[in-house]
Formats: structure tokens, sequence, C-alpha cells
């Protein structure tokens, strides 16, 4: 079970995340006769998600600091509404657009994260205020009607990977991506071991880094035929390039750099991150700002795909980003979660929706089973202890040191006290 | 073991340091000097501004009035890492880790070491430093990647204290750094106090226990109701004398520190 643990990396958290969800694949691919995985059906799955997947990459940063962004719906919706009218009215290019849009996004998120950071006030809070002013603002300055917007918008929510090259009976977009990721895969796992070394520790066995990088290659190769080899014009959508970019930049900033470290140092304690010299504030204040900034993203990505915004644009896209965040093995009370598990979190919540469909499941019945998935998910944590600090295991928690004392020496060694 | 060090210039000199929180006034006047390779045990009875006073050294608080010296130069510590750029190093009452981080991370936490100037953060190069830190104190921790969660209540102490030495500190304040330890780690950690001591660090160490404190310190300030109340050679003081002077009984030795009759 140890080496098991080890072929995932991040341990029975992460080992869970992804069995659930290539189980729940396999389970509707049988149950529908194989019209799970399709390429037209897969390719939906990441074009009809991909914004509630981008907007749980920023939800996981605001949770693991111990926040919650009720907003991200509404500040997505009038975003979308800016860059549908500042395109069509004020004959704006499409790129001048999007860059407004970020640049609304950054404005919300700054404007929240002030409330949050620097005058205190809960982001359940602010952010509710938000979910409300931010919808009406949408409505407001749409006049809630439908704006259509440009074709180079519509490519960035609906649009495929260009075709070229040989013919190879592939998207050769889509190929090159794939030949790509199975060289990355190859990559960190040759870090990873080089740094157990550099450490000292013994790496894992070789058999179990074999396994790990032809499982991964694996499933990358079957992936990109899957992806690639749909009818012609089609292949692995842009937006999944853009989500999957993200999930690469935020994976990094999340465990590589001092200000991922700080969100989980603040979501972990604040007053230990703060007497440690971690500025709170800065902290808050950027998990806040980031958020909306990929809720204006989320919001283009939808316009896109959608083909114009609406009124009722981003309807729940906060608690679907929840839920997945959540389901992705993140803590209610902060500290913990990734963004890998996060979008494990939203596929799983997403092959759910699509595979359930395919079968014939009303959506009535859908949305009752996906409740119980959110909460069975949790509850399997909890119980499990699976390395995260939920609320049941905050009740027993010891604070400073008392039952869980003198169980290991501290400072094993000198048991003399004078020198 | 004073004998030598009290001529010499001291590392720390604080002079009628005064911090008041809404009406508790929690120090008064206060006055302290730690000389390098010195050992001065701070203590006094609950509430007695001992936690404050090491809270004003690490720049957490700010006193309302005083004068802060280190090294014979005036210095202001407006924060925890400008106590830490002045070669200060403090270990919290509460000990102030975060559990869900890993060993490594805590010891590093808030300063961060990178691999470039505004680059990501130098992992390796902190896992190794942690290691060699905990070697060097001789703590027994399974890995540097442990989550602090999973620590007992001694291991968290020697994090604590692992956390001080990243940087040479030259002053070192612990906050009841035995409070949560058993009889074999307390030793212990006194064990480790007498070796900071012997690098030539100053100390300053804040606890309850008298008979710890005098086997390990050189010299005992004693605060009460945020004042110096009396100042003992650890070698040759009385027990009882320093018990009267925390609980307020009886005469105070050195009358140049106290402000009562
Ligand atoms: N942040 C704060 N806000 C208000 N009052 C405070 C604060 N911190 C300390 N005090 C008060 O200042 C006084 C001194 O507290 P301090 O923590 O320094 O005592 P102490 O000597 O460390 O006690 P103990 O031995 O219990 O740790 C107390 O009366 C306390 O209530
Ligand atoms: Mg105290």
């Amino acid at each position: 079970m140890k080496s098991l643990k080890e072929l995932f990396g991040g341990g029975a958290r992460q080992f869970g995340m992804v069995f659930a969800l290539l189980a729940l694949v396999l389970i509707f691919q049988i149950s529908t006769g194989g019209k799970v995985l399709t390429p037209t059906n897969v390719q939906n799955i990441i074009n009809g998600n991909s914004y509630v997947l981008i907007l749980a990459i920023g939800m996981v940063l605001v949770i693991i600091a111990g926040h919650i962004d009720l907003s991200v719906g509404s500040v997505a919706a009038v975003v979308g509404i800016i860059v549908a009218l500042a395109i069509r009215d004020w004959g704006i290019p499409w790129w001048l657009g999007v860059l407004l849009g970020l640049a609304v996004g950054a404005v919300i998120g700054a404007w929240q994260g002030f409330w949050v950071a620097y005058v205190g006030i809960p982001g359940f809070i602010t952010t509710l205020a938000g979910m409300m002013f931010f919808r009406g603002a949408n409505q407001y300055i749409g006049k809630s009607n439908t704006i259509p917007v440009p074709k180079e918008i519509q490519y960035l929510g609906a649009g495929y990977l260009p075709e070229w090259g040989p013919n190879t009976g592939l998207n050769n977009s889509t190929l090159v991506l794939g030949i790509a990721a199975i060289a990355a895969v190859v990559w960190v796992e040759t870090r990873r071991r080089r740094s157990a070394v550099r450490l000292g520790a013994e790496p894992a066995p070789v058999w179990v880094s074999a396994v790990r990088v032809v499982a991964l290659g694996a499933v990358i190769a079957y992936l990109t035929f899957l992806f690639g080899g749909g009818r012609v014009g089609t292949s692995f959508p842009f937006s999944g390039v853009i989500l999957a970019a993200l999930v690469l930049i935020y994976g990094f900033l999340s465990t590589r750099t001092v200000t991922g470290r700080h969100v989980y140092a603040v979501g972990g304690n604040k007053v230990a991150a703060s007497l440690s010299g971690v500025n709170i504030r800065r902290t808050n204040f950027f998990v806040m700002m980031n958020m909306s900034v990929l809720a204006a993203l989320a919001g283009i990505v939808f316009i896109g795909r959608s083909t114009a915004s609406g009124p009722f644009d981003g309807t729940n896209w906060e608690l679907d980003a929840i839920a997945a965040v959540f389901i992705g093995g993140a803590a209610v009370s902060g500290g913990v979660g990734t963004v890998a598990g996060s979008v494990i979190g939203g596929l799983v919540m997403a092959v759910l929706n699509n595979g359930l469909q395919l079968m014939g499941v009303g959506s009535d019945l859908t949305q009752m089973i996906k409740g119980l998935v959110l909460l069975a998910a949790v509850a399997f944590d909890v119980y499990n202890k699976g390395g995260r600090t939920s609320i049941f295991s905050r009740l027993f928690k010891s604070r400073g040191g008392d039952g869980t004392a003198n169980l290991t020496p501290a400072v094993a060694g000198t048991t003399s006290m004078q020198g | 073991m004073t004998a030598g060090t009290t001529q010499r210039r001291p590392l720390l000199s604080m002079r009628q340091i005064t911090k008041r929180f809404g009406a508790v006034e929690a120090l008064v006047g206060v006055d302290l000097d730690v000389h390098a390779g010195e050992v001065v045990a701070m203590v006094g009875d609950n509430g007695a501004g001992k936690s404050t006073l090491a809270k004003v050294i690490a720049g957490v608080l700010q006193p309302e009035a005083g004068l802060i010296e280190l090294g014979g130069e005036e210095v202001t510590v407006p924060t925890p890492a400008a106590a830490h750029a002045l070669g200060i190093s403090i270990v919290f009452q509460d000990l102030a880790l975060c559990e869900n981080l890993s060993v490594a991370d805590n010891i590093f936490l808030g300063r961060e070491r990178r691999v470039m100037r505004g680059g990501p953060m130098d992992r390796d190069g902190m896992e190794l430093a942690a290691r060699s830190i905990l070697r060097d104190l001789t703590v027994n921790i399974p890995s540097v990647r442990t989550p602090v969660r999973e620590l007992s209540a001694g291991q968290r102490q020697a994090v604590a204290i692992a956390r001080t030495l990243t940087s040479e500190p030259r002053l070192l304040v612990l906050d009841e750094p035995t409070a949560a330890l058993s009889v074999v780690q307390t030793a212990e950690v006194l064990t480790l106090v007498q070796r900071l001591r012997d690098l030539g660090l100053g100390v300053i160490i804040i606890g309850h226990n008298l008979a710890d404190l005098r086997a390990v310190s050189d010299r005992i300030e004693v605060l009460r109701h945020g004042r110096n109340n009396g100042s003992f050679e650890s070698a040759t003081a009385h027990p009882e004398e320093i018990i009267a002077a925390i609980a307020g009984a009886g005469r105070v030795p050195e009358p140049r520190w106290s402000t009562a009759p």
C-alpha cells in the first residue's frame, strides 16, 4: 500500500481522487455503452466546464487562505457584459476587450481584497455583497439584454487547436501537446528522484517511478488519440489549453513560490504566520484579487462558448467552484488543498453531470446525486482524516501540547543537564 | 560565570520600557541588560509582563516609551522581520507554528530562501539547511517533510527553537520553552540553551520553574506588575529571596531597579 501511494506521489488523498475520477469514467463508459469516451464527448466535457475549472483554481487559493468567494459568478457576468459591449459599441479589437475584461476583474478584485484584507470584513460577507452588487451591475449595464461577441472571443471558449502539417490521422497540434506532456512527466519524475537523492533520502524504488511514468504516459497518449482523433477541425479545445496553462502556473505558484507558501501559512495559523513575518494583509489581498481576475477570465471564456453575454450568465458558478475545491480535498478551516486536486474535483463533477445526462437521467436527479457526492467526498475525508484539518479534527486538536506530549524525545542524544 | 561578562558593554540594553494595553500597564519603566554569552532568566507571576517584554524585543509589540540598544547602538524593532535582520530570534510562548506546513516549511517561514532574487523558493536548499540545523541540535525528527501536525509537543518545541537558528542570531528569546515538556525533554532543552550560550549568544529564557532556571542561567531578573522587582545572581541567590520578589513580599535586594519603597 505504501508503494501504491508513492505511485501517485501525493499520498492517499490524491490517489483516491484520481482513482475516483477513473472509476467514474469507466462506470459511465460501460453503462452508456461507450458514449463517454468519444472525441466529441470529451471535447464537450472540457468546453462545457473549463470556466468552472478556471474558477476552481482561484477558489482553492481563497479557501486555503481561510476565506470563501461567493461573488465569482456575478463578477464573471459583469465582466462578460462589459467585454461584449465594449467590443460591439466602442469598436475596440477583441484582444483589447479581453485585456479590458481582465483589468475590470483586477479592479473588482482589488475592491474586494481591500475590504477583506485591510478592513477585516469576512470574505463571506464581502463577496456576498459582491455577488448581489455585480449581478445587478451586469443587468444594469447590459439592460438585461443578450449581447453577441465576435468570432475571436468565441474561439477562446469553443475553438479548437489548428490543423497543420502532414496527415498523421490525428490533429497535429494535439499530438505535439501530448508529446510535450509526456516529456514533462518524465522530466518531473527524474527531478523528483534527483531532489530525493540530494536530500539524502532514499528515492522511491525504480519500479515505482517506472510504473508511474508509464501509467501517466499511457493515459496522456490515450487522451491525445481521443482528443486529436475526432472529426477534422476538432481537437483538444482551446479553453482546455488555457486551463492546462493555468494548472501549471498555479501549481507552480502554490507549491514553489513564497507567495504560495504564505497562502498556506495564513490559512494554517494566521497568528503564527504573522509572528513569523508573513504579511497577512498582502496575502489576503492577493488571493481575493487573483480570484476576481480568474473570474473575469472565466467570464470571457464563457461568453465565447455561448457566443453572447447574457443577464443570467454565471448563476450558481460559485457553488460549482466551491464544490470542486472541497471534493478536491481542501479543508473547510483553511490551510489544506491543492490546485491539481481542485481541478480533478471539478472534473469529477463534470463527468458526473455528463455521464448522468448521457444515461438519460434528468437534471433533478443529477442535482440530488451531485449533492450527495459532495457530502460523501468530504465525509470520507473527515472520517479518514486524510491529511486534512477538518472541522471535525479541529474539535479534537490539542493546542500547544497536552495529550500528544512525551511520545518521542524532543532533543535526543544528550541527556545530561550540565555540560 | 558572569564575572568576565558584566564588565563588557551589554549586547542588549533596554531602558525604561513602557507598554500599555488600554488601562492595563503591562510594562512600566522596565530595564534589562543581556550580555553576549550570558543566559538571563526572566521570572514573574502570571501576567507580570514577561511575554510582553519578549514581544517588544521581537518587534511584535511597540513600546510607548523607552530605549533599546543592541550592540551599543540605539535601534527600533518595528516588525518581526526587522528583529530577525538585527539578529534577534524568539520562540514564542504559544510556539507559533503552522501545523499544516512541514518541519522545513515552518523553520523557514517568513524568511524563505529563493533560488534567485524574486525567483521561486529554493526548497531543496531549505530542506537541507533545516536538516543540518536539526542535526546540530541533535533533534530526533523523522523527516523535515513531516507536517508539524504529526509531531509531539517536544518535537514541536525543537522545531520552534530550530526556527531561530536559520540565520546566525546574536540574541535568543525563549518564552517558556519547556512549558509543554516532560522532565527528560526539559533537561534536553536546557542543555541546548547552554550550548547556545557557549556559542556566544545572549539568551533570555522566560519560565516558572526556579530550580531549572537557576541551573541554566547566569542571572535571574524578576518582573512584578510590569516592573523590575529584583535581580539575582543565579549561583548565589536563595530561592526564598527570588520567590519573595516574585510574590512581592519582603525586601527587594537591589533597590536601584525598584520604584516602590
Ligand atoms: N494583546 C494584549 N491585549 C491586551 N492585554 C494584553 C495583551 N497581551 C498581554 N496583555 C496583558 O498584559 C499583561 C502582561 O501579560 P504577559 O502576557 O506579558 O504576562 P506573562 O508574564 O507572560 O504571563 P504568563 O506567565 O502567564 O505567560 C497581562 O495583564 C495581560 O492581560
Ligand atoms: Mg507569558
